[in-house]
């Protein structure tokens, strides 16, 4: 037997974020009180950026990596890449220290006596730095995975942080406890699927690797009812993750109650690595029982469209409205599995890279409306923005629009790539599903637009506060991104064109 | 279209018999409700009970679980590397150095935020 | 003996934690069930490599062992924090977050 071989140079990205974690874990052991916030802040964004630049230099490399457990290729350095901006951009929003969004002991009872003192002695939330950082390493991760192993494991990595990251609010304790506890238990509760159906999977293929899944599906037809149950359990697990219908529930909830930089991180973080690894699996690991799970994807995606754009209608709190309409986006975002093609993979990382800026930037403008208790997310009171502060408010404008998928933004070219590599493919029913559902969306994104401008302001202590320098980068960053992009997106979409391969 | 069959006349079977209970029990039972009838049934256990002494329980018991669960959860590890060492060579001692650091890293933090004091 | 009565046994287990985390109130029971359907996974997967005759079943095994325990801490983290600030570990309880 010989010793197996771990590729540390193009694994590098990954390790440099793991590493920095655990240097995160240190400081918060080692270092006193005054000190921490600068080293985790300093840490958290070099690791981030070194590991970007480390991405960079490897951007050629298409192999297998440590024992082919992982696929570096050209899809994994896109999401990698997309992984870590996004990732740059929530760590900007969480170290936000203008105004607290983070509590200060997450261990301190809500109204207790500890709990004051903490707030007046003005304590920092430093741990949620090492945190974020072991959430991007697993985001890095599930992309890249090749085996079924490392793509739970990977999977543990992403979510435990996450389940942590939504319980730490600062204002409305009891709320963000508990979309801690149903993120935790359904997530918990999902991952049991993912891996009962990986074990399904493994049974039938005799090897836990795609490559092996893959060589099997060709040998065997496809036709083993062991792969069907296998694959079915396994595709419930990861819808929870992108939060398609019928597995959407704990997504409103979880938005709400977490503190909104976390919200934000997880909007575009999670849902980047979990489509990611879908992209891999669906495409390479199972591209041939196509027919077996196109129709139901078909179902759940117009389903997902559905429920996304029509319960949003309903609802009054900014934060849920922004929630059902990830929901929705996750429905158009399978129309690119559906499609199964080089279209079908390209439009589905564009369309990732592009939403997940504009999102990012939605949330970031969240945060700055508040009141003396905190953010204010009724959307009621929202009514009358553009007259206050008409900068804040048009570029919320920009960043809806951009959502809701309108020519000259970002989003307009994300949803023009999806929807015709699916029509190409001749999946015409999610298309004219997509089309109808973006119509429906565009109305509640315009009645917030028209809530902000026409309507005469309430005076009830609402306003938009000053933030510092990283908050206002962050949204300086995403607008650009979601402006430029839809005026002029041929350079990224020809460099996600060529890069955009699966290594053999 | 046949080997379906014996699936789809279970399946009805099913259907009917749940159709017919719920349809049969409306008509003919009383109808009393109260709180504990909506609620899902466990047995006939209190659901939720309170913890002994007032609901009052001694969180430091769960801290001391989770970290025992922690550290002794590592040793699953060890053992095949110990099986195996001498043929993956300086690679596996590496690697397992580079392990028993991390875990090291845990233990530091556990220790210097007072999660092994007992008081 | 038949490997393959594991996999219907692992397949019972499955359902049961599933049922219970359907069924039961108790965050922390709810929990254990969870568990119960990962460890029936596990059995899944030590069954297949049996059956299979390849050793990637049992690798995987102890990986999920060590993954569960990680969400034992985790998980008990958060519904232990939950109890102390609302004295109920009740998940009916949690309903704070609705329209």
């Amino acid at each position: 037997m010989n010793a197996p071989n771990i590729e540390y140079g193009i694994l590098g990205p990954i390790l440099i974020v793991l590493a920095a974690a655990l240097i995160g874990v240190l400081i918060e052991a080692f270092v006193s009180r005054r000190y921490r916030y600068i080293l985790q802040t300093g840490t958290a964004f070099a690791a981030v950026a070194l590991a970007f630049l480390q991405l960079v230099l490897i951007r050629q490399t298409s192999s297998k990596a440590a024992v082919s457990s992982m696929s570096i290729d050209g899809v994994t350095i896109v999401l990698q890449g997309s992984v870590l901006i996004f990732g740059f951009l929530g760590l900007l929003l969480i170290a936000e220290r203008g105004f607290q969004s983070f509590t200060a002991q997450a261990a301190a009872i809500p109204g207790s006596n500890e709990e004051q003192k903490a707030l007046v002695s003005g304590l920092q939330q430093t741990e949620v730095f090492p945190l974020t950082l072991f959430a991007i390493s697993g985001a890095m991760l599930f992309p890249a995975a090749n085996d079924l192993l490392t793509l739970f494991v990977s999977l543990e990595v992403l979510s435990l942080p996450l389940y942590l990251m939504a319980g730490l609010s600062q204002r409305r304790r009891l709320l963000s406890q508990e979309a801690a506890l149903k993120y935790f238990l359904l997530g918990a509760f999902s991952s049991a699927f993912f891996l009962f159906g990986s074990a399904f999977i493994y049974g039938q293929a005799g090897s836990t690797t795609f490559d092996g899944i893959r060589k099997s599906i060709v040998e065997s037809g496809g036709s083993d009812q062991f792969l069907l149950v296998g694959l079915a359990l396994l595709t419930v697990g990861l819808l929870f993750k992108v939060s398609a219908a019928p597995f959407h529930a704990w997504t409103p909830d979880v938005y709400q109650g977490s503190p909104t930089p976390v919200t934000a991180f997880m909007a575009a973080v999670t849902k980047v690595a979990a489509f990611g690894a879908a992209i891999r699996i669906y495409y390479f690991a199972v591209g041939g029982l196509v027919w077996s799970w196109r129709p139901i994807l078909i179902a759940i995606s117009i389903v997902t469209m559905a429920i996304g754009t029509v319960i949003a209608i309903a609802q009054k709190d900014i934060k849920r409205v922004l929630a059902y309409s990830a929901i929705a986006h996750s429905g158009f975002l399978l129309t690119g599995i559906i499609a199964l093609s080089k279209d079908g993979l390209n439009a589905t990382l564009i369309y990732l890279f592009t939403y997940g800026f504009t999102t990012i930037g939605t949330f970031a403008i969240v945060t700055l409306v508040r009141d003396s208790g905190g953010e204010v997310s009724d959307l009621n009171r929202w009514a009358g923005l553009g007259k206050r502060s008409p900068l804040v408010a048009g570029t919320f404008t920009l960043f809806l629009l951009g959502l809701a998928g309108i020519p000259l933004t970002s989003g307009f070219v994300g949803k023009f790539a999806i929807f015709t590599a699916a029509y190409k493919s001749g999946n015409i029913s999610v298309v004219v599903a997509g089309v109808l559902a973006s119509a429906i969306a565009a109305f509640f994104y315009i009645r917030i637009i028209v809530m902000m401008y026409f309507s005469d302001p309430v005076e009830d202590g609402t306003s938009v506060v000053i933030p510092s320098a990283m908050t206002v980068a962050t949204i300086a960053i995403c607008a650009v991104a979601t402006l430029v992009m839809g005026i002029y997106p041929q350079p990224v979409i020809s460099a996600i064109n060529s890069l955009a391969f699966f290594a053999g | 279209m046949n080997p379906y069959l014996p699936i789809i006349a279970i399946g009805a079977v099913g259907f009917g018999f749940a159709a017919f209970s719920v349809v049969a029990a409306a008509i003919s039972g009383p109808r009393r409700y109260n709180r504990s009838k909506i609620d899902a049934y466990e047995c006939g256990i209190e659901p939720t009970p309170q913890a002994a002494g007032g609901g009052r329980f001694p969180v430091k018991y769960f801290l001391t679980a989770m970290l025992f669960i922690i550290f002794d959860i590592e040793i699953v590890f060890l053992y095949p590397w110990a099986v195996s060492f001498d043929q993956l060579g300086l690679f596996g001692i590496v690697e397992m150095f580079i392990f028993i650091a991390t875990v090291f890293i845990a233990y530091g933090y556990v220790w210097r935020r007072g999660g092994l004091e007992w008081d | 003996m038949n490997p393959m009565n594991y996999i219907y046994l692992s397949c019972i287990l499955f359902s049961l934690g599933a049922a219970g985390v359907l069924l039961r109130r108790n965050a922390i029971v709810v929990f254990m069930c969870i568990e119960l359907m990962l460890n029936a996974a596990n059995l899944a997967f030590v069954t297949f490599s049996r059956m299979n005759g390849t050793l990637d079943g049992q690798i995987v095994a102890f990986f999920t062992m060590v993954v569960a325990a990680c969400e034992v801490v985790v998980g008990l983290a958060i519904i232990v924090t939950i109890y102390r600030s609302r004295r109920s570990a009740s998940v009916d309880d949690a309903r704070l977050l609705r329209l």
